[in-house]
């Protein structure tokens, strides 16, 4: 329970620490949770299959057992959720709105709930801690973006809305067969094809919606692009990665019966959106647009990956999230780093950066690189095994994934050099902030260690993975 | 010391020196950025050389595994038999000298540190795609060595007027290697599936055992090659090659003539086992004739490059169309023999293209130059060995090396061996012509220019030294009569003792000779009276006509590139922004919202407040489920 205390408590307490401090008070808050969740990996046993089980209810008339617990999935979100919350506090931290409560505040409340999304080992509590990271997602973005924010946040609120509906939905019909909201009475229910196919349907929505798959990612580039920095970077690294996650631990797991349904075309709606978001993301002017279509393109692999629902591609499937997550908030802190310098973000009106701020030049060129898989990045062995999985289940698809590799060299160096390369069209660009550094430098430093060593993943979620895929398949055999 | 930590050694040095160089370098002065990049380089070799005489039997090295899953695992494992510690020889022997070389020709340069990393760990991925024991291990190299050439090609990335250029120039070659390594991708994976091991030797010792399809086979190799297609610049991923000369020109002696255009090569001779198979004797016939199409098309459009750099990396595609030919025609140690005598001279013709440039002050438009021999005498020596040598004159290593691949097209079959002997006689006119227009007549160049001419330091000029001994005596190393090299190579290198070997009788082989020295000669005599005695010189661009100008516009491959994939992709994508995004999917979605809307509105007017309107929508409730139950009964 600590684990989601430290972040509530700082979202509290940011309400009533002087301006001034607020800064350093949340770098405080962040280190803390990351502090914290690392004693849990270190006492994490990695051998074990069982839910390291940190709160539940007694039993109650509406079955809520209010379970929280984690394994070795869980606690790899869980590392994910508070390193990237820190390099996000990082990257913050020489901006206006570090000194702002209510910013602050919401940054710690988002955090709290997607811990709370990732512990959740009962159907409603991961649906209510869902639906809380919507509120301050949508204040940050909506009381610090760009001027014409409203529209396009009305879409996305209204549009995640829906998807959450119909995922409440889909958990109150598979309820109704068990005793609780329990996952592991969830995961016991036996359901009927037709009622499985609309449960899957349900939460799959919920999820195709916030990933976003295509075709239902038209609120994504509009929202990207108008929300604060931290905005985006949380949408991107974080917001998606619960419903990547939620596929691995609900939506499969609790309506197995569906899944050779729906396989052939979640994979098939993956793979459109990796060529057709990779495609679009080569003629994208607006900086913060094109990242945010190159990451359509790379989540669509990593979903395609998941519901091949085997040992392999989820393994696989999580080292590219946590990989995304990094070279999401790298990419959009470049961004922003450009746009606060020269006033825009157009690539057409750039260039010429790399002479005049060399550290800056090194951290962007080293994530573009790392954006294209190369060597030694952790999109390296994520893409290679990704793209290994599909090509096993057909090899058409396998290659037409693997065209990831040609479109994302292309858009991804395309949008750095046109941006730092070629004459310096301005005299001065301040070189990067020590905050900015570091968080370049954090970033880097484990996509480089993940890119060397990905065993350490593949040891601490494989046990776990293979418990999910036991359970799944005794089940999906009654 | 043993190999086994030998090997290791020669692959960390490079790295740590790149490692130093990228962390400290810039703190660093000059002189000892470059030595330590240089020295890193020169023991490797040395390790490299004990190695190679310690080596008996092939040594598998295992570090450590990478990836361990239930279906398959990937191991960084290295593999040193005789033609991984040859290749490696080559690549540290020849990377030590342009290190060296560059040594002066960068120092004047802002991004020096930066350099020598990239250079550094170019090597070292290098290393990691020869020594690696198995597939994922070269594609770890092979991307690796993508990277790195993509840095050293955009090096000078923001230099005033070329900056972009420069840039386009280095993404252009990292795009067309990445559909190559999609295609080895590929490849790998369909060997995966089929071997279950991407370990070169279990893949070979499961070959027969399990006798896969023939289908699969051709699939298999058709796929590597396609990945060689992309780093070895044969038809149709080409096109990049002669672009990449926007790096600096030490980085095109070593990467674009002598280390990375041979991956491809060393990654079909690494599998010669799968391309012996029966299946693959298609892929065999496509290697060939790719390979030829290559050596003639580069070949033809190299006669009228007036860039002094565009003609020798054109001829690079040329000579590695060569070694393809030899590939498909299954010569395994010809091709190799070819790729170590070519990485020789072409390293010494680069690096003497770059003392040329470097007295030009920049320039590299040979019209500019002229009667170059006298300012730099040794930079005029070596090139002219290495003009010889790369032209097949008689007893110099490429007529030994050239000789050996066109004894086998002659025994394969006449066509192939009259248009390989065309090709070769092609090189040597167009090399002769820029020895000639370079090194001969007057000087053309601007009185500034002329008042800046000077030899070059011993720094670089040692370098051209040795390289041109070595191209002198190179041929030595599979002279007929002794074939140590054919020997050598077919000692431990698996599957290679499988392949028969070819023996030529002594007439044809004189026979062979005899035809290749007259063909060289020829030119040779033909350029010295049309460029020497006849004082031509290359026109301008407009004033070219027929046959000159297609070659002068490299036979106009990148405009239809252009119009062929290019500019329909970004068609399409501003199509599907326009169309499918804005215009289709947005309005959906919006109209899905507003249907509700307005059916919140229709709903609404009922909503009048009034109790006699709500009594008649009631009583027509009741009259309909009445109807309704009647209906039902």
């Amino acid at each position: 329970m600590i684990l989601l205390l430290i972040p509530s408590l700082f979202a509290l307490l940011t309400l009533v620490v002087p301006r001034n401090v607020i800064r350093v008070f949340a770098l405080v808050g962040g280190l803390a949770s990351l502090i914290y969740s690392c004693t849990l990996l270190c006492g994490f046993n990695q051998d074990t299959t069982q839910v390291v089980t940190l709160f539940q209810l007694g039993q109650n008339s509406i079955g809520f057992s209010g379970k929280m617990g984690y394994d070795g999935i869980g606690i790899f979100m869980v590392m994910l959720t508070n390193v990237i919350t820190l390099i996000i506090l990082l990257s913050n931290y020489n901006r206006e709105v570090s000194q702002n409560k209510l910013f602050t505040s919401m940054l710690f409340l988002m955090q709290a709930a997607l811990l709370g999304v990732f512990i959740s080992m009962d159907g409603l509590l991961f649906y209510i801690f869902w639906e809380i990271s919507l509120i301050p997602i949508f204040i940050i973005a909506l009381s610090f973006g760009e001027s014409d924010r409203k529209a396009a946040l009305t879409k996305f609120f209204i549009y995640t809305f829906v998807g959450s509906l119909a995922m409440l939905a889909s958990l109150i019909a598979i309820k109704s067969y068990a005793n609780s909201f329990a996952i592991e009475d969830l995961m016991a229910v036996e359901l009927s094809a037709k009622t499985a196919f609309w449960v899957f349907g349900g939460f799959f929505l919920a999820f195709a919606i916030k990933i976003p798959l295509f075709p239902f990612h038209t609120w994504q580039p509009n929202t990207y692009s108008k929300a604060p920095m931290a905005g985006t970077m949380l949408l991107s690294a974080l917001m998606l990665k619960m419903a990547l996650y939620g596929m691995i631990r609900w939506m499969v797991p609790l309506a197995p019966e569906a899944l050779n349904e729906f396989q052939f075309p979640i994979i098939v709606l993956g793979i459109f959106g990796v060529v057709y978001a990779g495609i679009i993301a080569i003629k994208q002017a607006d900086m913060k647009r094109l990242f945010a279509f190159a990451s359509i393109s790379h989540v669509g692999l990593i979903a395609a990956g998941i519901i091949l629902f085997d040992k392999d591609n989820i393994t696989a499937a999580l080292i590219q999230m946590f990989n995304h997550s990094l070279v999401a908030v790298g990419l959009f802190l470049a961004v922003d780093v450009i746009e606060r310098r020269m006033g825009t973000r157009t690539l057409g009106e750039l260039g010429g950066i790399a002479k005049l701020a060399p550290k800056f030049a090194f951290m962007f060129a080293a994530l573009s690189l790392a954006s294209v898989s190369v060597p030694f990045s952790s999109g390296f062995i994520g893409e290679f095994l990704l793209i290994k999985g599909l090509y096993s289940y057909s090899w058409v698809i396998g290659l037409i994934a693997g065209t990831t590799l040609v479109f994302g060299a292309v858009y991804t160096l395309r949008a750095y050099q046109l941006s730092m390369n070629g004459a310096p069209k301005i005299t001065s660009f301040e070189d990067l902030s020590w905050n900015e550094w570091i968080a370049f430098f954090i970033i880097m430093a484990i996509i480089v260690v993940i890119g060397v060593c990905p065993q350490m993943i593949i040891d601490l979620v494989g046990p776990s993975i293979d418990q999910l895929l036991e359970t799944y398949k005794t089940n999906s055999i009654i | 010391m043993k190999i086994e930590q030998l090997v290791p050694l020669i692959l960390l040095l490079p790295l740590l020196g790149g490692l130093i160089n990228g962390v400290l370098g810039k703190k660093l002065p000059k002189k000892v950025v470059g030595s330590l990049a240089t020295a890193v380089m020169f023991i490797a070799f040395g390790i490299a050389l004990n190695v190679f005489f310690q080596l008996h039997d092939s040594v598998r090295i295992d570090l450590f595994t990478i990836i361990r899953l239930d279906s398959f695992s990937l191991n960084a494992r290295f593999l040193v038999d005789d033609l991984s510690i040859w290749m490696t020889l080559i690549v540290t022997g020849i990377g030590s000298l342009i290190h060296l070389f560059s040594m002066g020709y960068m120092s004047h340069d802002e991004g020096y540190y930066k350099f020598f990393t990239y250079l550094n760990l170019f090597i070292f991925a290098m290393l990691i795609l020869i020594l690696g024991s198995n597939y994922f291990m070269l594609f770890f190299g092979w991307e690796g060595v993508g990277i790195c050439s993509y840095l050293l090609i955009g090096f000078h990335y923001s230099d005033e007027k070329k900056g972009l250029l420069n840039s386009i120039a280095a993404r252009k070659a990292f795009v067309m290697n990445r559909i190559g390594d999609l295609g080895l991708l590929i490849g790998l994976f369909l060997i995966l599936s089929t071997f279950g091991t991407l370990e070169y030797n279990e893949v070979a010792a499961k070959l027969t055992e399990l006798s896969p399809s023939n289908w699969m086979l051709f699939g298999i190799t058709i796929c590597l090659f396609i990945g060689a297609t992309g780093k070895s610049a044969q038809i149709p991923l080409f096109t990049w090659l002669p672009d990449a000369m926007a790096g600096p020109t030490p980085v095109s002696a070593l990467i674009h003539a002598a280390t990375m255009v041979t991956a491809g090569i060393f990654l079909v001779v690494r599998s010669n086992f799968l391309f012996e198979t029966p299946g693959a004797q298609l892929t065999q016939d496509i290697m060939l004739y790719i390979g030829l199409a290559t050596s003639l098309v580069a070949a033809f459009i190299a006669m009228r490059q007036n860039d002094i750099k565009k003609v020798l990396a054109y001829s690079t595609v040329s000579q590695l169309g060569f070694i393809f030919v030899a590939l498909g025609m299954g010569a395994y140690t010809a091709a190799i023999f070819h790729v170590t005598t070519h990485a020789f001279f072409k390293a010494l013709l680069f690096l003497g293209s770059g003392s040329v440039i470097h007295a030009m002050s920049d320039e590299q438009d040979i019209r500019q130059m002229g009667g170059l021999k006298k300012f730099i005498p040794i930079t005029h020596l070596t090139f002219l060995i290495g003009t010889l040598a790369i032209s097949g004159f008689p007893l110099l290593s490429g007529f030994f090396s050239k000789d050996e691949i066109l004894a086998h097209a002659l025994h394969h079959n006449a066509f192939i061996y009259g248009a390989l002997a065309f090709s070769a006689l092609l090189t040597a006119i167009y090399m002769f012509r820029l020895y000639f227009v370079v090194f001969h007549g007057e000087f053309r160049g601007s009185d500034h220019v002329k008042s800046h001419l000077h030899e070059s330091p011993l720094n670089m000029t040692f370098p051209l030294i040795v390289l041109a001994v070595l191209s002198v005596v190179g041929g030595a190393l599979n002279i007929p009569g002794s074939h140590w090299f054919s020997h050598f190579l077919n000692h431990n290198v698996t599957g290679l003792d499988k392949v028969a070997e070819l023996h030529v009788d002594n007439s044809s082989l004189i026979t062979l000779m005899v035809t290749a020295s007259v063909l060289t000669i020829v030119a040779l005599i033909g350029a010295y009276s049309s460029y020497v005695m006849k004082k031509q010189l290359p026109v301008s661009d407009d004033k070219i006509t027929g046959w000159a100008k297609l070659s002068a516009n490299k036979l106009y491959f990148d405009e239809i590139y252009d119009v062929l994939f290019v500019k329909p992709i970004e068609l399409i994508s501003k199509l599907s922004h326009q169309l499918i995004e804005v215009l289709f999917l947005n309005n959906v979605v919006l109209g899905v919202a507003k249907s509700i809307g307005r059916t919140g509105d229709l709903v609404k007017k009922i909503q009048t407040g009034r109790t006699e309107w709500y009594l008649l929508w009631m009583v027509f409730g009741i009259i309909g489920l009445v109807v309704y139950y009647l209906v039902k009964i």
